[in-house]
């Protein structure tokens, strides 16, 4: 449809555009105007994004929309950005939560509005950058990136515990990333020993010869940074309180893009970079990824806070991911890139509606609400469509993913089972247990929320016992709007999911291989590492 | 001596002598005025100088045997020179009228430029003094503070301590190999951990005082001690040199000190085990600092740590990692120290507290601070990262996997600290009125946020003009 060029270049300015608006921000005066223009720029970038996606080719394996330039050309390390398989859906779901984050901001932000949107812009400046990097150096250098703008966004605009959570949230994220920081040192360093090449492209790391020990100790490294992030239990402390106390876009940003770093790492870095760690550790993660399931929806069952109950179904709903993804079945790894992008919309999309009422009502707390359908005919429908995509309900975006994941699990799971191995198929067993425990804690929140005697908290400045409607509205155009774009889209990726999955098949067919074919150092002959990892080769 | 050598290779010193002379003049004839703008332009024509002479290649040796120039000392003086500008800036109208704060400064700079060319012991020696003493008088300049003195006093007996013991680290070394030259001390690295011969016991003697003698100067645990009372005591200029220009003179002197002589294995555990305790206690107790400059005193203590593991990487990449983390560092740190609000009280605008809600006050000198704090914390894309990555990826690229690992674990202890300073000044409320901070001060913060985004870009354009 275009030109090669003109769209890596679109790339490139889908990139840098957010930062260019932080910068312009610096010169826009009223609060009014940095909303908007920070809405434009938004919008801007999905339409480039919606361009991108419709030009990329599902049937090219390899890098599309290319930009490949030295930037410090003595370490081997590029400007190296691409789209592919594994990040075009990814890509897509950050630039289409952008505009939601910031029309979900216009009245709820009102101290600083410029510092906020500039951290925003950052933030989604670094998050399209670390799924599009397609060099090491420079994915390190992005998902760094995102620390910052998130510690000010939950540490200015947060709830009463805001410091404490975003500290929390800071330490348990750096401590992932130095680890990382030293494995990836150790990484190239080795590659640069074995092969004499210098250099951080994933291309080039996917053909590196390491023993099973150093895999191992890599693996850990690397994986400790992702878990944290993802989170995979026990390394989830910090989820609950992050969520709790940000405010509702950072929220949004949390669990919509920033979560799926984690799972974005295990499935381009870390199982692919070393498969026979994977293969060694595959029974500890998948018991890991269930355990999250079972307890993330166990803990979501009793919590009284609303923001809490969608924090700890994230954490269930990404053990899905990691299952999938560690099942090596080609339905359950393109299943478990649907359910990142499905996870991001719904658990985004509750958020934003947690963050309406919370607007209205200045509470979390369950208790204090009921019978909202009564009052609030339009908040409720929407809320209704967002539980049900969240079960997983057939026609919505998170029934495909699920779906495909479990059948992903269930069939890597049997053929193992007949050779006797029965943890696999006691995991995919358990998983499904989870399926039962998230409609359980979904559908009594919503029943809690939306029926029953109507109860609402009084908001400031009311006298009790006045008439519930003069308290609060239903929903604005602006949330409305909000609301049919999330809602809109979760139905197209339930409906017609056969389109997004094509676009990452060759991606997950190369995920299979990389992570299924084993590259420890002496067992393997140079010509097939080369098979295994060669398809970008240059 | 050929005296077109002496005036074109020494060219840096003879401005900064220019400048001591010219503001001298002015003090006896005149009104001293605008002394810190004097100085300054007088450090810009010394790193314009150093410049030249990296630029044109030159390689000389003025004074054969005790003072050469090649590009490698060329580029490291420009640095350290250019780096002295915001300084200068800082110092704007606190020292207005202070002839002494410039000649001293200018003289310290001079003591700096003649180590990096130093070729034997002596000049090394001489540098370092000229470096050293005029330091100690700043630390008392123009301050009020009763601890002042104490601190400056500590600082002239630790000096003292360290002239000493590079002294008789001199003596042992020439015992040993019978030279004065610089290039003694990589010949008596080969003989380092010798104890079956009585040079070997020299050596080995000798080279554990230098060292010792180095770290003192550096600031490295254990002989760290005068560093928080002395930053603590000077004024902010004063501070900002001590913190980040002196300390990066101490290092690079210390990497042509080496040359191109690998660490021995018996001295690895030196170089390994108190750099990273100086890491671990530098980050820790920075943490408990309720003063600012304390606290950049600890956190200068912890990068002296980084910059001497620097030393356990190939030789052929140790000016590259030292000189390029120094810069980062010296950026960072001067970036801090400009956009910090000046209250009227030096000792109230001293403490962290006061920094609450800074934000509100002075967005652009939160942003700055911030961003200091970032690159000091090592945090990417922020340029004090890439230095950091610079630095490991030497020393594990050696194969000190362990130790590298065990730098960066013990470099998460240092986030703390920094990110504080970043939630005082974003996210507490304001407690005092401060002014803003004023124009110099954010000239000295754009002086050094230039350099600072350009290597956030483009790092490779410094990193390799240094290989």
């Amino acid at each position: 449809m275009f030109d090669p060029t003109v769209l890596a270049g679109a790339l490139n300015l889908v990139l840098w555009l957010p930062l260019a608006a932080m910068l312009a921000l610096l010169v826009i005066d009223r609060d009014d105007a940095i909303r908007h223009f920070s809405l434009g720029v938004m919008l801007a970038q999905l339409l480039l994004v919606a361009v991108l996606y419709l030009s990329f080719d599902a049937r090219d394996p390899g890098l599309q929309f290319e930009t490949r330039v030295p930037w410090i050309p003595a370490w081997g390390v590029h400007y190296h950005i691409a789209l592919d398989g594994y990040n075009v859906l990814l890509v897509a779901l950050t630039a289409f939560l952008g505009p939601l984050v910031v029309a979900g901001a216009f009245s709820a932000v009102t101290k600083d509005v410029r510092l906020f949107y500039a951290m925003v812009l950052l933030i989604q400046f670094a998050m399209i950058g670390t799924f599009v990097a397609q060099d090491l150096f420079l994915f390190y250098i992005f998902w760094e990136a995102m620390l910052i703008p998130m510690f000010l966004i939950i540490g200015i605009w947060g709830g009463e515990r805001r410091i404490y959570a975003t500290l929390k949230f800071v330490l348990y994220t750096a401590a992932g990333s130095i680890l990382m920081l030293a494995a990836m040192i150790y990484l190239v360093w080795s590659l640069y020993s074995t092969t004499g090449i210098t250099s951080f492209a994933f291309a080039d790391l996917y053909r590196s010869q390491l023993t099973l020990e150093v895999q191992t100790i890599l693996l850990a490294a690397f994986g400790l940074s992702f878990a944290i992030k993802v989170p995979m239990v026990p390394f989830h402390t910090w989820l609950p309180d992050a969520h709790v106390e940000a405010p509702t876009a950072g929220s949004v940003i949390l669990a919509g893009v920033l979560l799926k770093m984690g799972t974005y790492g295990f499935l381009k870095i870390g199982f692919p970079l070393f498969p026979d760690a994977t293969a060694l550790l595959a029974p500890a993660i998948m018991v890991l990824a269930v355990l999250a399931i079972i307890y993330g929806a166990c803990l979501a069952l009793v919590q009284t806070d609303i923001k809490k109950i969608v924090a700890y179904s994230s954490i269930s709903h990404l053990g899905y991911v990691m299952l999938g993804l560690i099942s090596l079945d080609l339905l359950g790894i393109q299943g478990a890139i649907l359910q990142m992008v499905s996870h991001g919309l719904v658990a985004g999309g509750l958020f934003l509606m947690i963050g309406m009422i919370y607007e209205r009502c200045h509470t979390r707390e369950l208790a204090a609400y009921g019978g909202l359908a009564k009052i609030l005919p339009v908040y409720s429908v929407f809320f209704a469509i967002l539980t049900l995509a969240s079960i997983g309900l057939p026609t919505t975006s998170g029934f495909t993913g699920e779906f495909l994941v479990l059948l992903g699990a269930f069939a890597a799971a049997w053929p193992a089972y007949q050779q006797g191995e029965v943890l696999p198929l006691a995991m995919a067993v358990g998983a499904v247990s989870g399926v039962v425990l998230g409609a359980m804690y979904m559908l009594w929140f919503a029943q809690r929320f939306l029926f029953g005697a109507v109860r609402v908290p009084q908001a400031h400045g009311h006298e009790p016992g006045g008439s519930h409607a003069s308290v609060i509205a239903d929903l604005n155009g602006r949330e409305r709007a909000i609301l049919v774009a999330l809602a809109a889209a979760i139905f197209w990726l339930g409906l017609f999911p056969a389109e997004p999955l094509r676009k990452t098949e060759l991606a997950a067919q190369q995920y299979q291989q990389l992570v299924s074919t084993p590259r420890a150092a002496p067992a393997q002959a140079p010509a097939q590492a080369m098979a295994a990892g060669g398809e970008e080769a240059r | 001596m050929n005296w077109s050598t002496v005036a074109t290779a020494m060219l840096p010193e003879h401005m900064l002598l220019a400048g001591v002379v010219v503001l001298m003049l002015q003090a006896i004839f005149g009104r001293a005025r605008a002394v810190p703008m004097l100085a300054l332009a007088f450090v810009l024509a010394a790193a314009l100088a150093a410049l030249w002479l990296y630029a044109e290649g030159v390689r000389a040796a003025p004074f054969a045997g005790q003072f050469s120039i090649d590009p490698q000392a060329a580029v490291a003086k420009a640095l350290i020179l250019a780096l002295a500008a915001p300084v200068m800036l800082m110092a704007r109208e606190q020292f207005a009228d202070s002839t002494p704060f410039g000649v001293l400064m200018l003289s310290s700079l001079y003591g700096v430029c003649l180590m990096l060319s130093a070729d034997s012991f002596l000049t090394l020696f001489m540098g370092l003094e000229l470096m050293s003493l005029p330091l100690y008088a700043l630390v008392l300049l123009a301050y009020r503070r009763a601890d002042g003195a104490e601190a400056a006093l500590k600082y002239l007996i630790m000096g003292g301590a360290a002239s000493t013991t590079l002294l008789m680290g001199m003596s042992l070394l020439f015992g040993a190999t019978g030279s004065l030259a610089l290039s003694a001390f990589p010949a008596a690295l080969g003989q380092f951990g010798d104890t079956g011969s009585a040079t070997g016991m020299l050596a080995t003697g000798g080279i554990t005082l230098f060292i010792a003698a180095l770290f003192l100067k550096a600031a490295v645990v254990p002989f760290h001690g005068w560093a928080p009372d002395a930053y603590e005591g000077a004024s902010v200029p004063v501070t900002a040199y001590m913190s980040t220009l002196v300390k990066a003179g101490v290092l690079l002197a210390a990497v042509r000190l080496f040359a191109d002589s690998a660490v021995p294995a018996l001295l690895v555990g030196l170089i390994v085990a108190l750099p990273l305790a100086s890491i671990v206690w530098g980050n820790l107790a920075a943490i408990r600092q309720a003063s600012f400059r304390r606290m950049i005193a600890y956190s200068s203590i912890a990068h002296a740590g980084y910059l001497f593991l620097a030393f356990l990487g190939a030789p052929a990449g140790r000016f590259q990692a030292v000189a390029f983390y120094a810069v980062t560092y010296a950026l960072a740190n001067l970036l801090a120290f400009a956009a910090l609000p000046r209250l009227a009280a030096e000792a109230a605008s001293d403490r962290i507290d006061s920094l609450r809600g800074l934000y509100a006050r002075s967005p652009f000198g939160a942003l700055m601070l911030g961003l200091a704090m970032l690159s000091l914390a090592g945090i990417p894309p922020l340029p004090g990262f890439v230095a950091k990555f610079l630095v490991f990826s030497n020393v594990m690229a050696a194969g000190h996997v362990l130790v590298a690992t065990l730098g960066l674990v013990a470099s998460y202890l240092g986030i703390y600290f920094y990110l504080r300073v970043i939630q005082y000044a974003f996210m507490g409320a304001s407690e005092t009125v401060a002014p803003a901070v004023r124009g110099p001060a954010i000239a000295a913060a754009v002086l050094c946020l230039l350099p600072v985004a350009l290597l956030m870009l483009f790092p490779a354009a410094l990193l390799g003009r240094l290989a």
